[in-house]
Formats: structure tokens, sequence, C-alpha cells
């Protein structure tokens, strides 16, 4: 019997499975960068304190260390196994390849969490129980180990957008997927955004000691704007070298959207950068609300965006360049054994193969063919597009407005022959083109 | 399911290591995560009572704000611990994961933000519990809940993902694909049988806690032996229930004669003796961790025994050896892992023995193990970059 190793399909009617990941996935984003962020300024803190004697500095670490263990250590440590959780739901084969590929980093990182987790309670339970070296020692390893917990999934995620040479799909080593062409300018985009949001939040909590101790809180908040500076400034550097190091596809997927993209990132640039002013130049005029509202700023205008950005550039892959967002495997990996699903597919289409395809739906005849048609829809297509009149999700509904069956024949045909090249280039036997094209025509968009 | 499907299911990249290896980390990591689940669901439950009794009971009054600490931070540990059996499982039994995950894809979405919500009202119980203002037993209650609620998730993904011959059924009734997401099952022994272990983990932990403090003069004898006793109490009372539940699960499932099933009813009842004697609460925690090994490996006889007698050995999947990746992994875990954590719990402990502030620069296991850390976290950042850039250039020049 021929089958290909799909799974179950999981819908979320009108904006798709995938849109979960992202949300999780953007509310993660900002909370585990703030941890790394947080960790790294602890260490200069801590630091600063050590050697000129600070010692009100250690209630100021002490508060934020507090907020971190919730912003970070609840909302981060759920979320972080919770875009795990997501993606295996929305697209598990993608997450699969992944943990066939890098099981053992993931392994490596886990050490640095279980570190990070003990850690970050001993560091802010223990910061008035313990001598004033040993805490040094301690906010060094903290640091140490968070940016080991960045450096580790840096090289996964960057896979995911492509190793950026031919070395994988020939020896299939996990050395090579993971120090790809574009590792390094992403590791180095996190951590300026890391330094960047570690004042960001910084700024919240040295506005909000103003009560206790105006002096501390306007000196902090001083040095928040600076930290905060310097992080928007590598993040800037960064993305620009990051930007270079992205294949074909990526780039045809930013053209759409170039001048908007530019146009937010400016917008961004801008009010970052008189807020941090702000926060150098007159410290007293932040104050909590504005720090707060900053925060949802970055969240909504800079990370959601940025995070769908990223990731319909990775279109039509979902992984390493050969795993298509629609879970289906479209180029050999000698190095793995990998074979290249797309000539069964062609041959054969999508509903003989895949083992969930109920029996009575595996031949299409004339009185199925709408239900054939709307799950192969589903399979081929639901991963990035939600299907239905109200869809909201990169809906159908915007791209084949007002089409007949023969015109939308024709796109999935120039799909089919990889005329896209942000399309996965899925080839169907000539039955299942036709189901397809009746349920999208069906629909009357 | 037949054996086919089970097997064009696995990832074709095969596995990058022996497929035991997994295994056996599986079962070790599985035990720790649950080890933490059932201190933090047993804690959580104590110091609900013991909010309810407020400050007029002077025991409870110590003991209440100390049983939230523990929930919380086991909580933080669970979640951290939990990733890394995740990790085995879907290594080995992917077609399992995969399929539970997607047939409740919904419940899957809930299960992280009924964990986010859950985990965040336990915080909002800490800070109501101590600023002593009353009604922080309600919403201890309510986190509690939220969280056990999250526990039947977890559960019902795992139960799920055992019951391969119903998949088809689940997704496709009656042949029509059904793709909401929304698959439940719940095993009402099996969840009972592992939830009412966190009785006699509680109690145990209350034993190893009136040990550790009795060496501290801040701390009166009355409340130590309070303290002692309890915890002997609930440990008798849990392990009962559990050895009950535990048998009647067994038996539904048909395993209880299999030595596994019989190493683990010797450990309880060794552990009932070790907890009633209350000598050394420290060897009893040893016990239970032999024992919580056992309820581990138990688990995975299961789902083992369930895919073999359908053709699905996780043995046979195709091994594609990944050394480099391993062997970071291994050197880590060892090296970084056993130093890092034993500086962190050495610190951790001593600081907890000691009244007023501890010096680690004076402690020569603290300072040796602080310094060979931050040593090898460094040498490790070197090793990182030195072999990325090796790569880089191999690959790009």
């Amino acid at each position: 019997m021929d089958v290909i190793g799909q799974f179950p399909l999981f819908y979320f009617p009108d904006y798709g499975s995938a849109w979960m990941m992202g949300i999780t996935g953007t509310i993660h984003i900002l909370a585990s960068h703030t941890s790394v962020g947080a960790a790294m300024l602890f260490a200069f803190l801590a630091r600063k304190a050590y050697k000129e004697n600070r010692t009100d500095y250690y209630p100021y670490m002490k508060k934020y260390g507090m907020f971190l263990l919730i912003f970070s250590y609840v909302i981060g440590s759920i979320t972080g196994p919770g875009i795990w959780y997501t993606a295996t739901a929305a697209s598990p084969r993608g997450i699969s390849a992944l943990i066939h590929n890098f099981v053992w980093v993931w392994a490596t990182e886990w050490v640095f969490f279980v570190y990070e987790v003990i850690g970050v309670f001993i560091l802010v339970y223990f910061i008035n129980k313990i001598d004033k070296k040993t805490h040094l020692q301690l906010t060094y390893t903290f640091a140490l180990a968070s940016v080991g917990t960045l450096a580790l999934i840096i090289g996964i995620i960057s896979f995911m957008m492509w190793p950026g040479t031919e070395a994988y799909y020939t020896t299939g080593s996990a050395s090579d997927a993971f120090f790809g062409v574009n590792t390094f300018p992403h590791m180095f985009l996190r951590i300026g955004f890391m330094i960047m949001m570690s004042g960001v939040i910084g700024l919240l909590i040295s506005s909000s000691m103003r009560k206790d101790n105006a002096e501390l809180s306007y000196e902090l908040s001083k040095k928040m704007g600076y930290i905060s500076l310097f992080g928007g400034f590598v993040t800037l550097l960064s993305f620009i070298w990051y930007m270079g190091t992205l294949p074909q596809n990526a780039h045809a997927v930013f053209a759409f959207s170039k001048d908007a993209i530019i146009q937010n990132r400016i917008v961004l640039t801008v009010a970052f950068s008189l807020y941090f002013a702000l926060a150098v130049f007159k410290p007293k005029m932040i104050h909590p609300a504005m720090a707060t509202a900053m925060i949802f700023v970055i969240l909504i205008g800079g990370l959601w965006s940025g995070e769908k950005l990223r990731e319909s550039m990775r279109k039509p892959y979902v992984a390493g360049q050969y795993m298509y967002s629609n879970q289906i495997i479209s180029r050999d990996v000698a190095g793995k054994g990998i074979k290249n699903e797309l000539p069964i597919i062609a041959e054969k289409g999508l509903l003989a193969l895949n083992p969930f395809v109920p029996k009575r739906l595996k031949v299409i005849t004339t009185d199925n063919k709408l239900e054939a048609g709307k799950l192969l829809a589903k399979m081929a297509c639901s991963n990035c597009h939600s299907l239905e009149k109200t869809g909201v999700f990169r809906p159908m509904k915007d791209r084949l407005v007002g089409m007949d069956k023969e015109g939308i024949k024709a796109i999935l045909y120039t799909i089919g022959d990889g005329g896209m090249s942000y399309m996965p280039a899925l080839k169907l036997p000539e039955a299942e083109y036709d189901a397809i094209a009746e349920y999208f025509a069906s629909l009357k968009y | 399911m037949d054996a086919s499907v089970l097997l064009a299911l696995r990832d074709p990249a095969g596995v990058p290591f022996y497929p035991i290896i997994f295994q056996v980390l599986y079962i070790l990591t599985w035990a720790l995560h649950a080890a933490f689940v059932l201190l933090s669901l047993g804690s959580m439950g104590l110091s609900i009572y013991g909010a309810t009794k407020g400050q007029s009971d002077s025991h409870w009054k110590k003991l209440t704000p100390h049983l939230i600490q523990t929930g919380k931070i086991s909580i933080s540990i669970l979640i951290v611990l939990g990733v890394a059996p995740l990790l085995f499982t879907q290594v080995i039994y992917d077609p399992n994961w995969y399929v539970a995950n997607t047939l409740s894809g919904m419940w899957v979405f809930i299960f992280i933000y009924t964990l986010v919500v859950g985990y965040s009202m336990y915080y909002w119980y800490y800070y109501a519990n101590k600023a002593q203002k009353g009604g922080d037993y309600i919403i201890g209650i309510i986190s509690f809940a939220i969280l056990v609620f999250a526990g039947i998730l977890m559960h019902n993904f795992a139960v799920t993902s055992i019951m391969p011959e119903q998949w088809m059924q689940m997704y496709a009734p009656n042949g029509v694909v059904d793709d909401s997401g929304w698959t439940f099952n719940v095993n009402i022994l099996r969840l009972a049988f592992l939830v009412s272990l966190s009785i006699p983990v509680v109690g145990i932990f209350l034993q190893n806690y009136s040990r550790f403090l009795s060496t501290r003069d801040d701390f009166d004898k009355s409340y130590i032996s309070y303290t002692a006793k309890l915890g002997t109490n609930i440990a008798i009372i849990g392990l009962l229930i559990s050895a009950v539940a535990f048998v009647l699960w067994m038996l539904k499932i048909g395993y209880l004669l299999n030595p596994l099933s019989i190493a683990i009813i010797i450990g309880v009842l060794v552990l009932l003796y070790f907890s009633k004697m209350n000598k050394n609460s420290y060897i009893t925690t040893l016990v239970l961790v032999v024992v919580a090994l056992l309820i581990s490996g138990m688990r995975e006889l299961i789902r083992f025994d369930i895919m073999s007698n359908l053709g699905y050995s996780i043995y046979d999947y195709p091994v594609n050896l990944e050394i480099p990746t391993i062997a970071m992994f291994l050197l880590t875990f060892v090296v970084m892992g056993f130093t890092g954590v034993g500086y962190l719990l050495s610190m951790a402990w001593k600081v907890g023995k000691n009244e007023g502030i501890f010096d680690g620069t004076k402690d020569a296991l603290v300072s040796k193990l602080g310094k060979y850390t931050l040593n090898i976290m460094v040498a490790w950042m070197v090793i990182y970059f030195g072999w990325g850039i090796v790569i880089l250039f191999n690959n790009t020049l």
C-alpha cells in the first residue's frame, strides 16, 4: 500500500490553525527575549553594584526579578512549550522534521533551561540572603545560561528559514543544518532586541519606583534609556545583515509588502528613539502608564508584524526548504534518506496516499466530489489560507474573488508547475485539481 | 490502524541515536517531571486547607505560606522538566504524539492558556496569602481547579496517543472527517491513580521539611514535630489510597501480575513502612524516586506493548547517527548540568540551613562549584562559536 506519513488535519474555521501558533509565538518572544535581556542586564547591574558598592541597586534588581518571575517564567516558560504544542497540532510534520534533526540540540537547551529556572528563583529570593560576591557570580552564570538558550534555539529557527548551503542535504548533519548562513545574523538581531527589551521593561520598573526613591528611579530610567538605545541600534544593524542572508523566495514575499514594512519600521524606530531619548534626557517624564503602553506597542506593532513577516518569508516551506507548509516533502535529503514526495503525489493523488482519508473519499465520484474537494483544499491550502467566505487569515476569498472553476483551475496548474516561488509546487492528478476547483467555485467568493 | 500506516508515520529522517536511549531518557525525565507535578498538586491542595484556617492556628500560619511557595516553585520546575519527556517521546513515538495532538488540537491550544491563567492566578493566591486580608483560599481554590483541569487535558493527550486502533474512528466517525480538534478521552482509573500519588508525595515532603528545619533555632520544636506527624499521617493515608487505585488500574488492564507491577506494589509497601517509621525521610525520598521510576517504566511498558502488538517497535526505527550534537548534549548534561545544578542546589541547601546572610565565598564547596560553573559556561560559549565558524567556513568558502 502506498502511503505518505501525513497526520489528521486540525483546522480552526475562518482562521486556520497556524494563527494559534502565531499568537502563542508572539507572546513567547516578548517574554523570552525580555528574560534573556534581563539576565544580561542583571549581570551589568550586579557588577556595578558590587564594584561601586551601590547597595541601592539590589531592591531594583529584586523588584525587576519578581516581575520577571511572573512575566517571563510564568508566561514565557508556558508559551515556550506552547509554541511547540500548537505547532504540533498545526504543522505536525514540520515540527517532527525539526525534532528529528535537532533533538540533541533541544536536549542541550533543556539543560540550560533547568539551570535558568532554578537559578532565577535563587537569584531573586536569595538576593538579601547571600553575600554580594556570590550573588555577582550567580548573575554571571545566569546571564550565560540565558544566552546559551538563545544560542541553541537560534540555529533551529534559522534552519526553518533555510540552511543556506547544500551541505546539509548531502550530509544530513545537524551541524550543517544548525550553522546556516543566517544563524549568526539572526542571533545578533535577537540579542539586540533582547537588550532593548530589557531596557523597555526596566523603564516600567524604574518609573514605578518613583514614590520609594525618586533619585534612584531617575538615575535608573536614564540608564535604561541608554541600554535601550544601544539594543535598538544593534537590532537595526543586525536586521540589515540578516536580510542579506535570506533565500530568494523570502525576498519574493518581502517584495510584496516592502513599502509597508519599511514604513512600519521607520515609524517604530522614530517613536522608540524619541521614547529612549526622553528616558535619557527627561527621565522624570517617564511614567509607568507610558512604559506599559510602549510594551504593548512593541508587542503589536513590532513583534506581531515582525513574526508574521518572518513566517511569511519562509513560504512555501516550514522547515529546511524541504518540508512544505502543507506537510509535504518537496525534495530529497540524501544525507538523511528523505525522499521527495511530489512525484508520487502527482501520480496517485493526496486522497489515495494520506492514511487518514476515509475510504469513501479515496476515489472521487460525482457524489462525493464537493466533499473530496473541500478535504483536498484543507489538506493542500489551509495551513496558510482560511477557506471560508468569512475567512480572515490570508483568506482565499481575496485571492479567488469572482473566479469561475476554470479560472481557479488555471491558477492551480500554475502553482503545480512551480510558477509562483512562494507557493508549493504541488502537482496533483487531474481529478483532484478538478475537485478542488469545483469546491472553491461553489463558494462563489 | 495497521502496521504499514504506523510505520509510514515515522519521520523519514530516522532517529539520530539508538531508540533505547530515548526510551530510557523518557522514563527518567518523565519520573522527574511527575515528581514535581505531584508535589505541586499536593502542596497546593494542602495549602488551601491551611489558608482556610487563616491566622487562627499558629502552626498553619507558618506552614501555609511555605506550602504555597513550594507549589509555586514546583510548577515552574515541572514545566521545565516536562520539556524533556515531551522531546524524547516525539522522537520514538512520533505517530502517537502527532496524531493525539492533531485530534485534540483545540484542547492543545486551550491547555496552554489554561496553564497561563492557572499559574498566574497562583501568584495572585501567593500575594493574597501574604497580604493576609482573607479570601485568599478562594483564589487558591480557583487556581487549583484550573491547574487540575490543565492536568486532565494533558492526561487526555497521553491517553489518546495510546488508542491507535480508534484514531480513525475519532478523526472520521462514520467516514465523515472531523477536523475540529475536540477529541477528548479520559481513563478514570489511570488518572485517579496518578493524581492520588500527590497525597503521599506531599506527606513525604512534609517529613523532609520537618527534618530540614529541625536544625534551625528559629523554628520551635512543637512546630517541627507537628509537621513531621502531619507528613506521616498524610503519607500513610495517601499511600493506601494510591495502592488501591493502582491495583484497580492494573486489574482493569490485566497487568497486575506483571513483574513491574509487583515491583511497584512492593515499593509502595516499603514506602509505607519507611513513612510510618519516619527515621530518615531522606532515605524514604530515595525509595520514592525508585518507585516513581518504576511507575514511569510501567506507563512506558503499557505503551510499548500496545504499539508492539500492532507491529510498531521503536527498536526498528531507522537510525541516522548524529555524533556531534549528541556529544554536545552529553558533555553539557554531565559536565555543565551536574556542576551547575549542584552549585545552585548546594547554595540553596546552605542558605536554607543558615540564619542570616550566607557567605558563599567562605564556603569551599559553593565557591568552587560557582567558579567551575562559570568557567564551564565560558568554555561552552567559546566552543560553540568556534564550532559554528568552522562549519560556516567549510560550507561557504
